[in-house]
């Protein structure tokens, strides 16, 4: 390379100039998305950081003037705030080991082989793409109190009446009810492609060598599964810290504070209380903190992925 | 041991296996069914006690809330936003995961874990400062603000998911293709385009329906104008003075559902192949 420099000077400009257009074609494909994602996902974010640490003025909209870490300090003080991040990290408790576990078991039955399996496994995928804030609605109406069908059914077996929106634990159940009826589906999908993908001879040889069902589900499923449990709860992670519209549509945060979920806290006190700054600061807290355990779930993940 | 035995437990198993599955789509699917019935009932035959599952169906519900409360109107402005925001994300997204996946950049490894990481960033801290932007841009209740604000999940969704679609085809493909003298925009839109039509279209349906049901942003940016169906039905839900209007929300929440499932069931084959896929392959 350096030879053709020194020996051919006009045609190393060409050849630059072929690298350039080379370069330009590369990233043109990049351009698109990186144009949009700039003006819609990395400045907003980083408007966000600005509005936090700044008072904004209601009549213009505008950041006023710098307050340093003022939004912060209030933020992290309001005890409504530490209570929504709470009470989301204990609907994330329950809901999503729950969704695991279901889907996966799930999935296990709907993919017994028969010749109405096509039709099973598709009809199970209608709760996935019931929009959430439908399904919120809808099974407010199936938990009514009064009217709803849920207590009837649960009368006839001798349970209840249940105030399942009255009561600070049975809110936060029907938040997770309501979930896990949504999103189980969801599980199942992705546990059904990872089923399917596992290699049928290594089961076949277990067998043929006599293994029983301890050693079969210890040393031969579970180290195929894991990185499929491990990538679903990834995704099913990304999922969950967005809950907003089944609160929303259902419980309304309620009984009290009971359901008031992180997202649903910083839109109220953003949208209905004018509170921007702080939603601001709350916002980054956020972020940053679902940052950092999504990266270390995948990290987990392909360490898993690695192990096994 | 008679060789009878264990086949026969195991046809048992099997048997259970199905039903016990047959029955879990059907606990599963009931509260669907539920409110298909319940928006065809009159509001005498919603509040009974005990629930009850014969009656005279009608559309009234229909007929009379839609009007009232501008449903078509709503489910336009939805139809034009989610079909807007997916043509614009398959459109980048594809390109792009294109690039991440075939062609070398220097970075690729570091976008494609900005790409997965953010997916992870919640709405709520771009609903935020996208209101406060659409509204000194005087932005707000506009289509096109709503299509933009979807692009911020969708771009990133389709990104990777036709990334590993791309990584699937063979590299015989383009190599051909330049040696015929093809560009490599050429290559793209003439060979690899065509050919990854079905998964470009199933992922285009996938994009439509995640705009179809979003929520939080469609309440932030629109208020009159622009207003989608889930923020109708979030309203008849949240309507808690007067009580929550059952027939209307089973009426609206079964328009909204019906084609979106009926396009879910379409490519509900590549569907679990290819979303999963996307998943299971990050």
């Amino acid at each position: 390379m350096s030879g053709g420099r020194a020996a051919a000077p006009g045609r190393t400009r060409s050849r630059r100039v072929t690298r350039l257009i080379d370069t330009v074609s590369r990233w043109g494909f990049m351009l698109p998305a990186f144009v949009i994602l700039l003006a819609v996902l990395a400045y907003p974010i980083l408007y966000t950081i600005e509005i936090s640490f700044a008072e904004l003025d209601l009549g213009t909209f505008l950041p006023s003037e710098w307050v340093g870490w003022d939004n912060y300090e209030t933020v992290l003080s309001d005890e409504r705030f530490w209570h929504s991040l709470k009470v989301t990290g204990i609907y994330l408790a329950f809901a999503m080991p729950l969704q695991m576990a279901l889907g996966f078991g799930i999935a296990f039955l709907v993919n017994a082989d028969w010749r109405g399996r096509g039709a099973v496994r598709a009809l199970f995928l209608i709760p996935m793409v019931i929009a959430p804030v439908v399904a919120g609605g809808l099974w407010r109406m199936l938990l009514d109190p009064l009217w709803g069908l849920s207590n009837y059914l649960l009368g006839l077996v001798g349970i209840g009446p249940l105030d399942w929106f009255g009561d600070a634990t049975l809110g936060m159940a029907t938040v997770i009810i309501i979930d896990t009826w949504r999103w189980t589906p969801f599980v199942t999908l992705i546990a059904t492609a990872g089923l399917m993908s596992l290699p049928r001879d290594v089961f076949e040889a277990a067998e043929i060598d006599g293994a029983n069902w301890w050693v079969m589900l210890r040393h031969v499923t579970m180290p195929l599964l894991v990185p499929i449990i491990a990538a679903a709860f990834v995704v099913r992670w990304l999922g969950a810290v967005k809950m907003f519209d089944i609160v929303l549509a259902s419980t309304l945060g309620g009984p009290g504070r009971a359901t008031n979920v992180i997202n649903l806290f910083i839109y109220q006190e953003a949208f209905r209380g004018l509170k921007f700054a702080e939603s601001a600061a709350m916002s980054i807290v956020i972020l940053v903190l679902t940052m950092i355990l999504t990266g270390i779930f995948l990290r987990g993940t392909r360490h898993l992925e690695q192990r096994y | 041991m008679s060789a009878g035995n264990p086949r026969r437990r195991r046809a048992i198993g099997r048997q259970v296996r199905i039903w016990s599955g047959v029955v879990v789509c059907a606990l599963f699917l009931f509260p669907v069914f539920w409110m298909v019935l319940t928006s065809f009932k009159l509001q005498r035959d919603i509040f009974t006690s005990p629930p009850t599952l014969f009656f005279t169906p009608t559309i009234q519900t229909y007929t009379t809330y839609l009007k009232f409360a501008d449903v078509p109107g709503r489910i336009l402005n939805t139809v034009i936003v989610s079909v807007g925001a997916g043509l614009v994300s398959i459109v980048a997204g594809a390109m792009a995961g294109y690039a991440l996946a075939r062609v070398k950049l220097r970075g690729a490894t570091t976008i494609g874990v900005l790409i997965l990481l953010s997916r992870g960033v919640p709405p709520i801290a771009l609903a935020v400062p996208l209101f406060l932007v659409a509204r000194n841009l005087e932005l707000t209740d506009k289509h096109i603000t709503l299509i933009l604000a979807y692009c911020t999940f969708l771009i990133p969704y389709v990104m990777w998911l036709m990334r590993g679609f791309f990584l699937s085809l063979p590299r015989e493909l383009e190599e051909s293709a330049t040696i015929d003298g093809c560009s490599r925009f050429g290559a793209f839109f003439r060979i690899i385009v065509p050919i990854s039509l079905p998964g470009l279209i199933s992922t285009f349906i996938f994009s439509v329906i995640l705009a179809w049901e979003e929520l939080l942003f469609a309440l932030v940016l629109t208020s009159r104008n622009a207003v989608t169906v889930p923020v109708a039905v979030a309203g008849i839900a949240a309507d808690m003075i007067t009580g929550v209007n059952w027939g209307a929300l089973c009426a609206v929440g079964t328009i909204t559902v019906l084609p979106v499932v009926v396009f879910a069931l379409a490519v509900q084959k590549w569907l679990i192949k290819g979303l999963a896929d996307g998943a299971t392959k990050g």
